[in-house]
């Protein structure tokens, strides 16, 4: 896909700015970057970036790693136990249990992607006034401070005096305590998930719609199709690969599924055993059992699954992203 | 591996050491740990808290201190308390905790174990603090192996907080100090009876997640105990401790108390403070919140109902604590002295943020609401009070509290039997400290 | 910037520019669009009311239930505590501080890193990608003590470098800005080669002028994120003037009780520049993402 204009205006750019330097390395021939390595630029280029990566965080994942070989309570003194940490977690029922609610999670987050899409294109409608204040409207969730957010949908979904319990009793349902009781409580906490994100989709699949040449929509209306029928077969394949990113994103930060539960059911809620994420999982035994060693297994269990996930998807995009 | 990057960071803290003791008055690491700072002692000190709606009250007692201490810079770090721990342990896992810290129960053996904190040996063998001042309880608390670590702040102690309009309103005499078991829960399901159609209960109390105010307290009235004296076994499957569970399982199972769910969705306070419910049972910490509330006025409080064994009440409060690795030692040690002063407790009493833990201050704290009968905490600690139940560990375990007990209470599964299973897991977690 | 001398394109109907702004509907009204999105505005919004009328009532109001919804007298007062509370201008110039750091370096870093792994060779490109995509598949608290620990040794604690650091080097930023690059066509690239640039020339006329709508994008993801980071930030400051203002909000969790009124106002107003940026910036932010290359 390109941004950028044809004209050979765009092409003389770099030397009509100034030096056209002969350098050593660029030299006259069309020798260098097309025909093997770039030589020492990459250095440059990613060295940086590569510094704090492998410092900040790629550095800590070893580290990670080496101590999910060993038992480390709270404060220093690790011994070294090997495989004993993921033999005890394959063991355990609750890893099968935080596996299943962060893929719920997730699925259910990832419903908002045809929402934003509806909602993007409604907004994209021709003649669709007041679109930037729907906008700010839609994007405010992602914008908020997630304390305050979580106050508010606590008492939303509080179950004897919530305002959904109230609007359901109208209809004769007798609402639960969603937020204390399993299953209902991972429901309520995708909702608010979903609720945080569609912003975010939002905006991505609004600009993806505005890159779709609205010809292809004359064309396609001159041959007779249905605005329906454009929708599924212009709108829908050319916004693949923005689906597709925001796909991948929406997985990846699903799976960091932890202060949303942590704001919403606080730790002593009778519901959290069933309703805990992976990283609740982790967090819950590296912080507050002191069990860092295991917790440490933990993580490096994550990101196998999430890279895994993460692979497949990439893989998969083949199939059903079309990058025009 | 790890060690590589423990000995840079190392050389890194070494390093902002020595600036920092170049400029400090007398806090290098060879001096005697039980010195305090002369008075003309310069430095800067953190004191970690966690408590926002205690800040003016530490504001004053910075400022009073002072007044003797011209040059020693106390900088407050207030971190809320969901965050607490989590800092402190990353703190401590880098030797970097503050100079003066508040600690609780469930964690001070943590940290004493692993020798992250000073013994207050030191001063009390120079006469700069004196535990007799404080409640036993406390003091044991705070020890460890027989030394003790923190110097106590304050104390909470449990107690039955009522509602009279509620209680007139539905015909049921109100509650007394010598009050029972039976009593107490008759009067808890004649409430409910009577005005369950206005959605009111007979009690509410946090079962779910603060064993403190709850059912801590009827095991010990029952007769039984948390975990042992010496904190290596489980108490929860004795006989004494599953009628202490049975009592509030049965309250739930009458309809005198909401469910589990309901409890957890909507805090017991606010059930209480809307007048949605006639009773509570909870601490003295409740008292800035009832105080605000527009029911104050029908509030009072009594002390806990006997069990079949005795009148018991759980005993905990907040600690000072010193860092081992402080830089500022002398100092440090200086303003912990002055926070466990009669003087600095009075003016937590006087400021109504905390009943502090110096025997005879607490006045103050009472008379701030006269018509709750706060004198009932302070009564409570010095005849029915017993330790808040730890171990080197406590955290591990009272996860499995939360995790199992509240199946016992919704009578999902008989108390006996995840009593047992509580126990055992928890046997578990205690035989690997 | 070059945005006025660029239109976007399909690679089929080169040349042509984007949608026009047609302001006459083609098929009758949109009233029913706007009702359905008026309707999802609302639910989006609801919460915020709330949060809003929450900031102007009693903490005895917020406590009790049935909630109540609209406190009667204003507490106006509220907002005004919020200054008395909290160092609020203080660590509102260090949320300011952090996040300029934070996003500069990332536009920096990442445009570099990413134009390097869409357009360059270098051995080891695939593993070093994968290796920088990994770090987003990990709890993130894995990474707060070591980090901890190296900002301690660098003696940064309570110091705004300490807390923007680690958040400068960003995987999202780098698979963002490679999307983009990955996008652009070959025939740019090698017409300047032809002409002997040197890649760093090539990145820096070439590539980066066309950039700038992503690094719109980038930049207002990054703002949005740094602004309520907030456990990091506390851990690293032990001072109520060196936090940002979300840790500074959250200290107004009390132990027992939470002055839930006022720490409403401070939230509302912590959260006011950042929406007014996204107003004024939105335009761009959508170009931005239109050119990005996720198309």
């Amino acid at each position: 896909m390109t941004s950028v204009d044809r004209s050979p205006r765009a092409g003389v750019v770099a030397p009509a700015r100034g030096s056209a330097p002969r350098t050593a390395t660029g030299g006259a021939a069309p020798r260098g970057p097309r025909h093997g390595y770039d030589g020492w630029w990459p250095v440059l280029f990613v060295l940086p970036t590569m510094f704090g990566v492998v410092l900040f965080y790629l550095w800590p994942i070893v580290q990670t790693g080496y101590f999910s070989l060993t038992e480390w309570g709270a404060f220093g003194g690790q011994t070294w136990v090997g495989l004993e940490n993921y033999q005890r977690l394959a063991r355990d029922p609750d890893l099968g249990t935080a596996v299943v609610n962060t893929l719920v999670y997730t699925a259910i987050v990832l419903l908002g992607i045809p929402i934003a899409m509806f909602v993007a294109s409604l907004l994209h409608r021709p003649g669709m006034r007041f679109t930037a204040f729907y906008r700010v409207l839609y994007f405010m969730p992602y914008v908020a401070m997630p304390t305050a957010v979580a106050m508010v949908w606590r008492l939303i979904f509080n179950g004897d005096f919530g305002i959904l319990n109230q609007a359901l009793g109208v209809v004769g349902i007798d609402g639960p305590s969603w937020t204390s009781t399993p299953g209902f409580a991972l429901v309520a906490v995708s909702v608010v998930g979903l609720w945080t994100s569609l912003g975010f989709a939002i905006i991505i699949l609004s600009a993806g719609l505005r890159t779709i040449p609205p010809e292809l929509y004359e064309a396609a209306s001159l041959d007779g199709a249905s605005a329906w029928r454009q929708f599924r077969s212009v709108t829908v394949p050319l916004l693949t690969p923005s689906v597709f990113f925001v796909t991948v994103i929406t997985v990846i930060n699903g799976f960091q599924l932890f202060d949303l539960l942590y704001a919403l059911m606080g730790q002593a809620n009778p519901a959290m055993q069933q309703t805990q994420s992976l990283v609740y999982l982790f967090y819950n035994e590296a912080f507050l059992r002191n069990d860092k060693g295991f917790a440490a297994a933990i993580a490096m269990v994550i990101l196998l699954i999430v890279g895994a996930v993460t692979l497949l998807q990439f893989r998969m995009q083949r199939r059903w992203v079309t990058y025009a | 591996m790890k060690h590589l990057l423990r000995s840079a960071s190392l050389a890194g803290v070494a390093a902002v050491a020595l600036t920092l003791s170049a400029c400090g008055g007398g806090g290098d690491a060879a001096e005697d740990s039980a010195e305090v700072a002369p008075t003309d002692a310069q430095a800067e000190i953190t004191y970690a808290i966690w408590d926002e709606n205690q800040k003016p009250a530490i504001d004053q007692n910075i400022k009073d201190f002072n007044e003797t201490y011209p040059n020693i810079k106390v900088t407050v770090d207030l971190t809320p308390f969901q965050q607490y721990f989590t800092k402190l342990q990353t703190q401590g896992e880098s030797r970097t905790l503050p100079d003066v810290f508040w600690m609780n129960g469930p964690n001070v053996q943590l940290y004493a174990a692993n020798d992250l904190l000073e013994p207050v040996t030191g001063l009390v063998d120079a006469g700069e603090i004196d535990p007799s001042k404080y409640p036993d309880a406390l003091n044991q608390l705070y020890s460890f192996e027989d030394t003790q670590y923190g110097v106590p702040k304050d104390f909470d102690t449990v107690a039955l907080w009522y509602n009279k309009a509620l209680f007139e309103k539905a015909g049921v005499d109100l509650p007394t100090d010598d009050w029972t078991w039976d009593e107490f829960q008759d009067a808890a399901g004649a409430i409910s009876d009577e005005l369950s159609d206005q959605g009111v209960y007979g009690v509410v109390s946090e079962i779910n997640g603060l064993g403190q105010s709850s059912y801590y307290n009827t095991i010990l009235q029952a007769g039984g105990e948390v975990i042992s004296e010496d904190g290596t076994t489980s108490g929860y499957d004795s006989p004494e401790a599953v009628e202490g569970l049975q009592l509030w399982a049965d309250l739930i199972a009458d309809g005198a108390s909401p469910t589990v769910q309901q409890l957890s969705d909507t805090k017991p306070n606010v059930w209480f403070g809307s007048g949605k419910a006639a009773m509570l049972w909870s601490g003295n910490w409740s008292v800035a919140e009832m105080k605000d509330s527009p029911n104050k006025d029908d509030f009072g409080t009594v002390r806990l109902p006997a069990g079949p064994e005795q009148r018991a009440t759980v005993i905990h409060g907040i600690g000072n604590v010193v860092a081992a690795d402080s830089e500022n030692k002398a100092a440090a040690n200086a303003f912990l002295a002055y926070l466990g002063s009669e003087e600095a407790q009075r003016t937590q009493a006087e400021m109504g943020v905390a009943n502090p833990a110096y025997t005879g201050t607490q006045q103050a704290f009472v008379d701030s609401v006269p018509s709750f009968g706060i004198d009932v905490f302070v009564d409570s600690a010095e005849d029915m009070a017993f330790p808040y139940p730890i171990s080197q560990n406590t955290a591990a375990w009272n996860a499995l509290e939360t995790e199992l007990l509240p199946h016992a209470f919704s009578g999902e599964r008989p108390v006996e039997e995840v009593a047992q299973e509580l126990a055992d897991a928890m046997n578990e977690e205690l035989a690997k400290e | 910037m070059p945005d006025a001398t660029l239109t976007t394109t399909a690679p089929a109907l080169a040349g042509r520019p984007t949608a026009p702004r047609r302001r006459t509907s083609r098929h009758g009204s949109n009233a029913w669009a706007h009702v359905v999105l008026a309707v999802g505005g609302v639910v989006m919004v609801f919460p915020f009311v709330w949060q809003l009328l929450t900031s102007l009532s009693t903490n005895a109001q917020v406590m009790s239930v049935p909630p109540v919804f609209w406190p009667g007298e204003l507490q106006w007062g509220n907002y005004a505590e919020v200054f008395s509370k909290l160092p609020f201008l203080q660590e509102f110039w260090v949320s300011v501080s952090i996040t300029v750091a934070r996003t500069a370096g990332q536009l920096v870093l990442c445009s570099m890193a990413g134009y390097a792994f869409a357009r360059m060779r270098f051995p080891l490109r695939g593993v070093l990608l994968a290796l920088v995509l990994s770090i987003l598949m990990v709890p993130s608290q894995v990474y707060l003590i070591p980090q901890y620990q190296i900002v301690n040794g660098l003696g940064w604690l309570n110091t705004v470098a300490g807390i923007a650091a680690p958040g400068i080097f960003s995987a999202f930023g780098t698979f963002l800005m490679m999307q983009f690059f990955k996008g652009v066509p070959d025939s740019l690239e090698e017409a300047a080669r032809l002409d002997g640039a040197n890649p760093f020339q090539v990145f820096w006329r070439v590539m980066l002028p066309l950039a700038g709508p992503s690094l719109g994008a980038l930049t207002i993801i990054t703002v949005l994120w740094s602004w309520n980071d907030l456990l990091w930030p506390l851990v690293v400051s032990t001072r109520a003037e060196s936090m940002p203002l979300a840790a500074g909000i959250a200290t107004f969790a009390g132990r027992t009780t939470t002055d839930y009124t006022v720490m409403m106002a401070a939230s509302a107003l912590a959260m006011a520049p950042i929406l007014l940026l996204f107003v004024v910036m939105q335009r761009r932010v959508i170009d931005g993402l239109a050119h990005s290359g996720l198309k």
